[in-house]
C-alpha cells in the first residue's frame, strides 16, 4: 500500500516543514538583502576591483591544485586497497579514513608549529590535501569494490589487455564517484577558513574575515560572501549530478562479480607499503608528532586546567544546543520528504539544504548583520550561535533522519491507525519510535561537527565565551604554539569519534559483502 | 444484513479517480478475494475501505453504519477494520506478544486475548521472539493475529502471500482460511494470483482498469464468465469465433458445439466461444484435423499448442505421460461445452 508518490501530505505537516525550511534559509536570504541594499554602483566597483579577482583566482586555483592532488593520491591508493593483497590491508583501510578527523586549522597549526616560517599558497595546498583526500578516496573505494568486474572480464575475453580492459570498464564506472568526491573537496577548500587564515593565503574566507574586521568595508565582505555562495552552489549542483550518475550504475539487481585481490611481488609489496607509510606520515604522523613535541615542550606558563575544562564544557553544550535545534528543524522536513514525494516537498527539502552552500564564515557574517540591524538583543548571544550551527549542519541531521524514516514501511503507520491510534500517535509509536536511533545519530553528528566549527564561532560567540576552537585560534594567532597544543589534542580526540564510527561502518559493510559474495 | 456494502464508489488521489463505480455487498463471515492485474485499483479499493482515502463518489457501509461517503469519513482508527499488509508489516521494535497486543493496550483482558490468539495461530512458543527471528509465514500469521486482536468487523489482507515462497503459499492459504473461519471473521483479500483467489475465496471480485468487471462465487465466474477479460483473468482460454445455429448450439470451425449458457440466442448471431484448454482433447481414433506446434511441460500436466487446419491456433491440456512431438498430426475435439459470448459482450 505504498502510494507515497501520489498521496497528499497533511496540511499541518506540509506547512510545518515549509516553515522550518524558511527558518533555515534566513541567513541566505538576509545575505542577499544585505548585498541588494548596498547599491549597484558600490557592487560594481567591488566586482571590478583587481583584488576581488585575485581572491577568486587564489581560491579557485587552490581548489584545483588540491583536487588534482587528491585524485593523484586516491586512485593508486584505492586500487592497491581493493585489487591487491597489500600487507596490513585492513590496517590501511582504517588508517586512510582518519585524516578526516583532523580539522584543517589543527593540521595547519601543527605544520606551522613544526616549521614556523611555513605559509603561502603551496603550504595551504599541502595541508588541505592532507586533510581532505579521504573525501575522494572513500567513495572511490566503495565504487571500485562494488563495480561490476564482470564487465572487465568480458572486455578481457574480447581481447583487451588487462590495463586497457580496466580503463574501458571499471575505471569508467568509478568516474562518477571520483567526480562527486572531487567536488566535495573543492567545496571543502573554498569554505575552509582556518588553514588559509593560519597560513596567510588571501583566499575568499580570509579576505571576507579581514574585511569584516576592518569594519569600514563591510559591503566588500558581503559581496565576496555572495560570490562564494554562488561558487558553492555551482559545486553542489555538479556534485549532485555526479552522485546521481554513480548511483545509476548499481540500479540492476544482478549480483556483481568480485575480483580476487592479486598477490604482489616482494618489490611491489615494499613499494606499496612505502606509499602508504608516506601518506600516513604526511596526513597523520607530522600533525600528531608536532603536537606531541609542543605538548612535551611545555608552555612558558603552566597549563590552566580550569580554562581547558571551561572551554570543553562550553564547546559541548553550545554544540548540543545547536544539534537539538537542527533536529527539531529537520524532523518535519524529513518526515515530509520521506513519505510524500512531490515537487512542492522536494522544493522544501532543497531549501533546507542551503547550509551546504553556506560556508561557516558566510553564515557568521549574515547573522551578524541580521542581529545588528533587526534584533540587536540577539547579537553575540548563545541562541544565535546555536542557530548558526543548526543551519550550517542541518543537512547532516536531515540526511540521517530522512534515510532512517524512509526505511520504515508506511504500512506500519497504517496498521497502527487501523488498530485505533490517531495519526500522530501512530507516527510516534511506529516511524518515530523505530527511526529514533537514526535521528539521534544525526543529532550527534551535528553536535560533533559543530564542536570543530571555527569561523562562525569566532564571529558570533558572546564576549568572553571560549570554545576549544576559539582558544586554539587565539593562541596560534599569538604564536603561542605550546599553549595551543592541549586544545588541538582535545579537538582531534573529539573529532575522531564520528570518523572512527564512519570507518567502522565501512569495514563492517565490507565484511557483509564478502560473506554474501 | 451484509457485513459490508459498497455503493457507486470511486476514489483516487488528488481528485483523479483510480477506481470507478464499484458496487458490491459481502455477507458476514465471508472471504472476498479481489483479483486483478497490478494497477487495476485493488490497493486503492482497500485503502478507501480502510479509511485512508475519501471517496469521490458513492459510499461504504459497514455493518449497517455509513463509514465513508463524499462528505464525511470515519477515520481509520475508529472504523474497527483490521489490516494485514504485504510484508515487513510487523513492528520491528516489539516482540510477537507486543505486536499482537498493540491495538488492545487499554483492554483489561489484553493478556488473555494475546494468549488466545497465540494459540489460534499456533505460535505459543514464540511469544517473546522478535519479528526478525521469524520466518515469512510466521510473520504473516502474527500480522493476522495482530489485526484480529481488537475483534474487528472486517479484515483487509493486501496480497498477504506475495513475500512467501511458492512451497509455503498453499499451506499459508489454508492456515489463514482456517483462522478466519475459527474466528468468524469477514475478510477482503487482494491478490493478483488467480489460483490463490479461486482456492481461497467464498466470493470473487475481478477488477480491471479501476472497474469491477466480475463479481460472484468463484466456480460460477470460472465456468460462466460474462466477458473475455474475466475468463482470461481466471485462467488460460481459447477464443474461437462462432455463429449461433439453434437456441443452444453454435457452429465453429471445429464443428457444432453445445453452448452452456441457454440464453436467448438468435440463429445467425455471431460471437465468440470461450473454451478452456481442459475442455479440448486429442482423439487418436479420428482423422487428423490439426498439427502439433509445441508442448510446454508444467509438471502435473502439459499445455499443448496445435494449429487447426483452418489456421486457428488453440491450446489444450493433457496429462504428462503422453509425449507430443511438434509437427505430428492429430485430431482435436471439444469434450465439454464452451461458453458463447455475444459480440456486444466480448469487451465490457
Amino acid at each position: 500500500m505504498r502510494n507515497t508518490d501520489t498521496a497528499k501530505a497533511p496540511l499541518l505537516l506540509f506547512w510545518g516543514a515549509a516553515l522550518c525550511a524558511c527558518i533555515a534559509a534566513i541567513p541566505l536570504v538576509y545575505l542577499a538583502i544585505r548585498i541588494g541594499g548596498a547599491g549597484v554602483s558600490e557592487i560594481i566597483s567591488i566586482l571590478t576591483r583587481l583584488r576581488t579577482w585575485e581572491t577568486v583566482g587564489i581560491s579557485v586555483g587552490l581548489a584545483i591544485v588540491v583536487v588534482t592532488a587528491c585524485l593523484l593520491i586516491s586512485y593508486p591508493t584505492a586500487l592497491l586497497l581493493t585489487r591487491t593483497q597489500l600487507p596490513l590491508r585492513r590496517f590501511w583501510f582504517t588508517t586512510v579514513a582518519l585524516p578526516l578527523a583532523i580539522p584543517s586549522y589543527v593540521a595547519a597549526y601543527a605544520w606551522v608549529a613544526l616549521i614556523p616560517g611555513m605559509n603561502g599558497f603551496w603550504a595551504a595546498a599541502l595541508v588541505l590535501t592532507a586533510v581532505s583526500f579521504p573525501y575522494v578516496l572513500l567513495p572511490l573505494l566503495v565504487s571500485l569494490r562494488s563495480a561490476d568486474v564482470g564487465l572487465e572480464l568480458v572486455a578481457r575475453s574480447l581481447g583487451e589487455k588487462p590495463t586497457a580492459a580496466f580503463f574501458a570498464t571499471t575505471f569508467r564506472q568509478s568516474i562518477p564517484a571520483a567526480a562527486a568526491g572531487s567536488l566535495l573537496v573543492a567545496l571543502y577548500v573554498l569554505s575552509d577558513f582556518g588553514a588559509v587564515a593560519l597560513l596567510r593565503v588571501d583566499a575568499f574566507t580570509r579576505v571576507i574575515y579581514t574585511s569584516y574586521r576592518a569594519s569600514f568595508d563591510r559591503t566588500n565582505a558581503a559581496v565576496l560572501a555572495g560570490m562564494l555562495v554562488i561558487l558553492a552552489v555551482i559545486l553542489i549542483s555538479l556534485e549532485r549530478k555526479a552522485r546521481g550518475r554513480s548511483l545509476r550504475f548499481r540500479a540492476d539487481k544482478g549480483v556483481a562479480s568480485i575480483t580476487v585481490p592479486k598477490p604482489l611481488t616482494p618489490i611491489y609489496s615494499t613499494l606499496s607499503s612505502l606509499w602508504f607509510i608516506a601518506i600516513a606520515v604526511i596526513s597523520l604522523g607530522i600533525p600528531i608528532i608536532s603536537l606531541l613535541i609542543r605538548l612535551s615542550e611545555g608552555t612558558r606558563r603552566e597549563l590552566d586546567w580550569a580554562e581547558l575544562m571551561n572551554a570543553m564544557v562550553n564547546t559541548a553544550w553550545i554544540s548540543a544546543l545547536g544539534a537539538v535545534i537542527a533536529v527539531l528543524l529537520a524532523l518535519p522536513i524529513a518526515t515530509l520528504a520521506a513519505n510524500f514525494r512531490r515537487k512542492s516537498t522536494s522544493t522544501i527539502e532543497s531549501i533546507s539544504y542551503s547550509g551546504l552552500a553556506l560556508p561557516g564564515i558566510v553564515i557568521g557574517l549574515s547573522l551578524v548583520y541580521l542581529s545588528l540591524n533587526t534584533v540587536p538583543f540577539l547579537y553575540q548571544s548563545f541562541v544565535l550561535l546555536a542557530f548558526a550551527y543548526a543551519v550550517l549542519f542541518l543537512p547532516k541531521s536531515l540526511g540521517a533522519s530522512r534515510s532512517s524514516l524512509e526505511a520504515v514501511p508506511p504500512a506500519l503507520g497504517q496498521v497502527a491507525q487501523t488498530l485505533g491510534h490517531t495519526p500522530l500517535r501512530a507516527w510516534l509509536s511506529t516511524s518515530g519510535r523505530i527511526s529514533l536511533p537514526g535521528i539521534t545519530a544525526g543529532g550527534l553528528l551535528v553536535m560533533l561537527t559543530a564542536m570543530k566549527e571555527l569561523p562562525a564561532t569566532l564571529m558570533l560567540r558572546p564576549t568572553g565565551f571560549d570554545t576549544l576552537a576559539t582558544e586554539l585560534w587565539s593562541r596560534t594567532e599569538l604564536a603561542a604554539f605550546g599553549a595551543a597544543a592541549p586544545y588541538a589534542l582535545a579537538l582531534i580526540l573529539l573529532a575522531a569519534i564520528p570518523s572512527f564510527a564512519l570507518s567502522r561502518g565501512f569495514l563492517t559493510s565490507e565484511k557483509e559483502t564478502m560473506v554474501s559474495a | 444484513m451484509s457485513a459490508i456494502s459498497v455503493q457507486g464508489l470511486s476514489a483516487g488521489y488528488g481528485g483523479e479517480a483510480v477506481i470507478n463505480d464499484i458496487n458490491f455487498e459481502l455477507g458476514e463471515k465471508q472471504l472476498l478475494a479481489v483479483l486483478g492485474p497490478s494497477g487495476s485499483g485493488k490497493s486503492t479499493l482497500l485503502k478507501t475501505i480502510a479509511g485512508f482515502l475519501t471517496p469521490l463518489t458513492g459510499s461504504i457501509t459497514l455493518d449497517g453504519i455509513l463509514v465513508s461517503d463524499t462528505s464525511s469519513r470515519i477515520p481509520p482508527e475508529k472504523r474497527n477494520i483490521g489490516l494485514v499488509p504485504q510484508e515487513g508489516s510487523l513492528f520491528p521494535h516489539l516482540d510477537v506478544s507486543a505486536n499482537i497486543g498493540f491495538g488492545i493496550k487499554r483492554n483489561p483482558d489484553a493478556r488473555a486475548r494475546v494468549d488466545e490468539l497465540l494459540e489460534i495461530i499456533g505460535m505459543k512458543d514464540f511469544a517473546h521472539s522478535r519479528p526478525q527471528e521469524l520466518s515469512g509465514g510466521q510473520q504473516q500469521r502474527v500480522a493476522l493475529a495482530r489485526a484480529l486482536a481488537p475483534k474487528p468487523k472486517l479484515i483487509l489482507l493486501d496480497e498477504p502471500f506475495t513475500a512467501l515462497d511458492t512451497s509455503l503459499r498453499a499451506q499459508m492459504r489454508e492456515d489463514i482460511r482456517s483462522i478466519l473461519t475459527l474466528t468468524s471473521t469477514t475478510a477482503i483479500m487482494v491478490t493478483h494470483d488467480q489460483e490463490e483467489a479461486l482456492a481461497t475465496a467464498d466470493q470473487l471480485a475481478i477488477m480491471q482498469g479501476g472497474r469491477l468487471i466480475g463479481y460472484g462465487v468463484p466456480l460460477s465466474l470460472y465456468n460462466n464468465p460474462k466477458s473475455i477479460a474475466v475468463a482470461q483473468l481466471l485462467g488460460e482460454i481459447n477464443v474461437i469465433p462462432a455463429v449461433v445455429e439453434t437456441g443452444n448450439s453454435v457452429r465453429t470451425d471445429f464443428g457444432v458445439s453445445l453452448n452452456q449458457d441457454s440464453g436467448e440466442l438468435k440463429p445467425g448471431e455471431s460471437g465468440t466461444l470461450i473454451v478452456r484448454p481442459e475442455a479440448l482433447a486429442i482423439d487418436e481414433s479420428q482423422t487428423p484435423n490439426a498439427t502439433i506446434i509445441d508442448s510446454l511441460f508444467h509438471g502435473h500436466d502439459s499445455l499443448i499448442s496445435v494449429r487447426m487446419d483452418c489456421g486457428l491456433v488453440v491450446k489444450l491440456r493433457e496429462p504428462t505421460h503422453i509425449t507430443r512431438t511438434p509437427g505430428a498430426r492429430c485430431s482435436v475435439n471439444l469434450t465439454r461445452p464452451g461458453i458463447f459470448l455475444q459480440q456486444n459482450r466480448i469487451n465490457p
